[in-house]
């Protein structure tokens, strides 16, 4: 904090080396979305660890009846998704400057508008605790605070696009600015009340599966290139080749891939095949991600000058590729989904593709921008890696813990055709070990939170980055 | 690949997409009546559905498999334990599931709430979906077969193949295969009722059978005569 004070108080064209770190003084609109999504995401997996509690253990009759299992799983999901949006939007307000070389168009819209999603992300969490909620998982919030959330997203959108509209333009932030326009209009379609389940859940993906497989990837890839580029240097046309290449094979394969939700809903048959094929090919950006950044690596020339960000860039790509590629695809075919669907099987998944894929990608973004708007250029390297491997590796128990869960309850229930309750108990165990890793997901976060707000300067000799 | 041609390929391959997925959401729309029976989408469903919504049920269950996984689907329930089944699960759940490992919360629904919630699930539990879930088509074909198969036994046999072999199993037909057996059912813990204190004792064993207060007085009379002679 010393340091943040030090550096805000100069702005820029303070010193040579503060104006290196963060060119533009509005950049640093960034460094509150960031603090706040990172409590957010400790506040997610204490909730989860309850959830995982619930699971595991019985919980007495008197207790459900006051805090329901839904309730606290409504704050799961919903604060993942506020502090991830978040971070994104930190993470633009960060590289947009940086990009269209030039001040955000308006600060003070900026922080409104983070003020705004704060308090509508409060207001939502309390109302879940009084039952005021829409009762649509993952869509909860209750239309009149829909209505403020698409004020906020526009508010934001203007305010990037003017910044953007005004300065240079280049090849990512077009593709970020089109991820984020995407994203806030298929918000819309979870909004109405549908008479017909079948077309409920028919649009309920237009948001859910249209926002991870389709404008969170535009996002993430324009993120990602923008990490490439300013830690390893390389070209800059040859990052943008790749971005185009990948991201219209995100959306090539998203797009229909939507398919996969629609199998058993009540939709016409059509979608099994094309849903199948479609949502299949969704592996191929992903692994083109993953030989686009190691390539990027190899490139000759090229110095990794930031080896703990490249740590956490190299974990996205491969944890999105463990969690949404390869988890993904193994109950993405009919045959299998048939049985699988709707099971622990999809909580495994849904744990691995989110943290591998967007939580690590905003770690990515926090460890560059945040030592770097705490006025650090060189610290000592060894916690932030330590924290990264522990929440990795907890994640990654916990992923398979889950799925363990989820292939005994396929057999169980879906295939010996047992009662569903008959398969939890013989699932508990299991549930056992997801508590037991999640406590470490919580070690890692809070290790890697406490550092990204704490890392000191090093002395030059004793740092460990070149 | 020049990065106008990427471009380009980006455009291409985004709208090519694009007009698929469209396509499909139109056909879908003009499919969807006749594959969700949309003619018994009544007033009263959707009531049901608002009900469903406002009581959070899909915060702990799914329905076609969406929702949440702490507790069984939701999509069949009408066909597994009836209407009287629903209705006494969420009008006491505290009492249905006493001695279960996990509680559903008594979430204060109405007599009103739960006839509605009884129409959105038996509208539901008709809904043309390739036959999800798997472990549930043994009820959801059996409806009218089991009327039809039941034309050639006595009365006792084929009432109890239509309201009790949902649940239980006898001489290896029905539900789990061998012997009475109570899988899939939910755990009701209430004391026999006068009603089922009537049939043999062997029928009641494990005291955890959803109600069926749709039985009509001959019928439980000839189900009774009918395992009474099975011993
Ligand atoms: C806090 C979680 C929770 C909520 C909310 C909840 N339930 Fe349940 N429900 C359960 C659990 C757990 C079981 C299974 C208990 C057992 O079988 O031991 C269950 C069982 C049932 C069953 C019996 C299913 C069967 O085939 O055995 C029905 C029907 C049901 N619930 C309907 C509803 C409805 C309708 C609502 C909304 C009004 C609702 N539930 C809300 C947790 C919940
Ligand atoms: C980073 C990207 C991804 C994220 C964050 C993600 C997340 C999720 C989540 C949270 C769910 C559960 C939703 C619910 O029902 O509540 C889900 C379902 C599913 N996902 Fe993904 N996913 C991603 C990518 C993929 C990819 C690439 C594939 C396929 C190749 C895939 C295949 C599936 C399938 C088949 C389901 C449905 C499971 C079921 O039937 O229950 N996902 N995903
Ligand atoms: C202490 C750590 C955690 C525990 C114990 C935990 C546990 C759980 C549990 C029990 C559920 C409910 C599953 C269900 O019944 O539907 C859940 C849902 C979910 N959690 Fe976590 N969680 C933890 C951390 C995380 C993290 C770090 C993420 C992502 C970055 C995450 C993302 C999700 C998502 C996306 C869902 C919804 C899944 C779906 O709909 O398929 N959780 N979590
Ligand atoms: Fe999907």
């Amino acid at each position: 904090m010393q340091q943040t004070a030090t550096v805000r108080a100069g702005g820029i064209g303070m010193g040579v080396r503060d104006e290196k770190l963060v060119p533009y003084a509005s950049q640093r609109v960034a460094y509150w979305y960031f603090v706040v999504a990172l409590a957010l995401f400790v506040l997610q997996i204490v909730v989860g660890l309850w959830l995982a509690i619930s699971y595991a253990f019985t919980i007495p009759q008197s207790i459900v009846d006051v805090l329901p299992f839904g309730m606290t799983r409504a704050m799961h999901t919903n604060l993942l998704v506020l502090w991830l949006l978040l971070g994104f939007m930190g993470g633009t307000y960060y590289l947009v400057p940086e990009e269209a070389e030039r001040e955000i168009y308006s600060v003070p819209i900026a922080y409104i508008q983070l003020v705004a999603f704060v308090a509508i992300g409060v207001a939502a969490l309390i109302g879940f605790g009084f039952g005021y909620t829409q009762g649509r998982p993952l869509l909860e919030i209750p239309t009149p605070l829909d209505f403020l959330v698409v004020a906020g997203a526009l508010l934001f959108l203007f305010n990037v696009g003017m910044t953007v509209l005004k300065g240079k333009k280049t090849a990512i932030l077009g593709m970020l600015l089109g991820g984020l326009v995407f994203l806030a209009l298929l918000y819309i379609f979870g909004m109405p009340f549908y008479r017909n389940l079948t077309i409920d859940w028919f649009y309920w993906w237009w948001v859910v599966h249209l926002w991870v497989e389709g404008a969170w990837e535009l996002v993430t890839a324009a993120i990602l290139a923008f990490v490439l580029i300013k830690v390893t240097g390389v070209n800059r046309k040859v990052v943008e080749k790749y971005l185009y290449i990948e991201t219209a094979l995100f959306l090539f394969t998203g797009l229909a891939g939507t398919g996969h939700h629609y199998y058993w809903i009540g939709a016409p048959r059509t979608w099994l095949y094309v849903g199948g094929i479609f949502s299949a090919m969704e592996v191929l950006p992903i692994v083109a991600m993953v030989i686009d950044t190691f390539r990027t690596q190899r490139e000759k020339g090229v110095v990794i000058k930031d080896k703990v960000v490249w740590t956490f860039a190299l974990g996205t790509a491969i944890g999105h590729l463990v969690g949404a590629g390869i988890w993904g695809f193994a109950h993405t075919l009919p045959q299998v989904n048939y049985y699988t669907h709707g099971s622990q099987v999809t909580a495994s998944h849904g744990h691995l593709a989110f943290f591998g894929a967007y939580a690590l990608l905003n770690f990515t973004m926090f460890w560059y921008a945040l030592p770097r708007l705490r006025g650090v250029v060189k610290f000592k390297s060894s916690t932030a890696i330590l924290g990264f491997w522990v929440m990795s590796l907890a994640v990654l128990g916990l992923g398979v813990a889950m799925g363990v869960a989820g292939v005994l309850q396929t057999y169980i229930e879906r295939i010996m055709g047992q009662g569903f309750m008959t398969a939890q108990a013989q699932m508990q165990f299991w549930f056992k070990v997801v508590l037991f890793f999640g406590v470490f997901i919580l070690l890692g976060v809070l290790i890697s939170f406490w550092h990204l707000m704490t890392a000191r300067q090093a002395a030059e000799d004793a740092a460990e980055t070149p | 690949m020049s990065n106008r041609n990427a471009f380009l390929f980006f455009l291409v391959g985004t709208l090519a997409s694009l007009v698929l997925f469209l396509a499909l959401t139109w056909d879908t729309h003009q499919q969807v009546d006749a594959l969700t029976n949309a003619d018994k989408l009544s007033d009263q469903v959707v009531a049901g559905k608002h009900v469903f919504e406002k009581k959070n049920c899909n915060e702990c269950h799914t329905i076609l498999g969406f929702g949440v996984y702490y507790a069984p689907d939701l999509t069949r329930a009408y066909a597994r334990i009836g209407a009287e089944g629903i209705k006494t699960v969420v009008l006491q759940p505290e009492v249905v599931f006493k001695d279960s490992f996990r509680k559903m919360p008594n979430l204060d629904v109405t007599e009103q709430e739960a006839d509605d919630l009884v129409a959105f699930l038996e509208w539901t539990s008709n809904i043309d979906n390739h036959d999800w879930p798997p472990q549930d088509k043994k009820f959801t074909k059996s409806a009218d077969q089991r009327r039809l198969e039941g034309a050639g036994l006595s009365p006792g046999a084929a009432a109890f193949k239509e309201y009790c072999m949902s649940c239980h199993s006898i001489g290896g037909e029905g539900a789990a295969s061998g012997r009475p057996s109570t899988r899939w059912a939910p755990s009701t813990t209430r004391p026999p009722s006068r009603r089922t204190s009537q049939l043999p004792p062997q029928s009641i064993r494990t005291r955890r059978c959803p109600p069926r207060t749709d039985l009509t007085e001959q019928d439980r009379q000839a189900i009774g005569e009918f395992l009474a002679k099975q011993n």
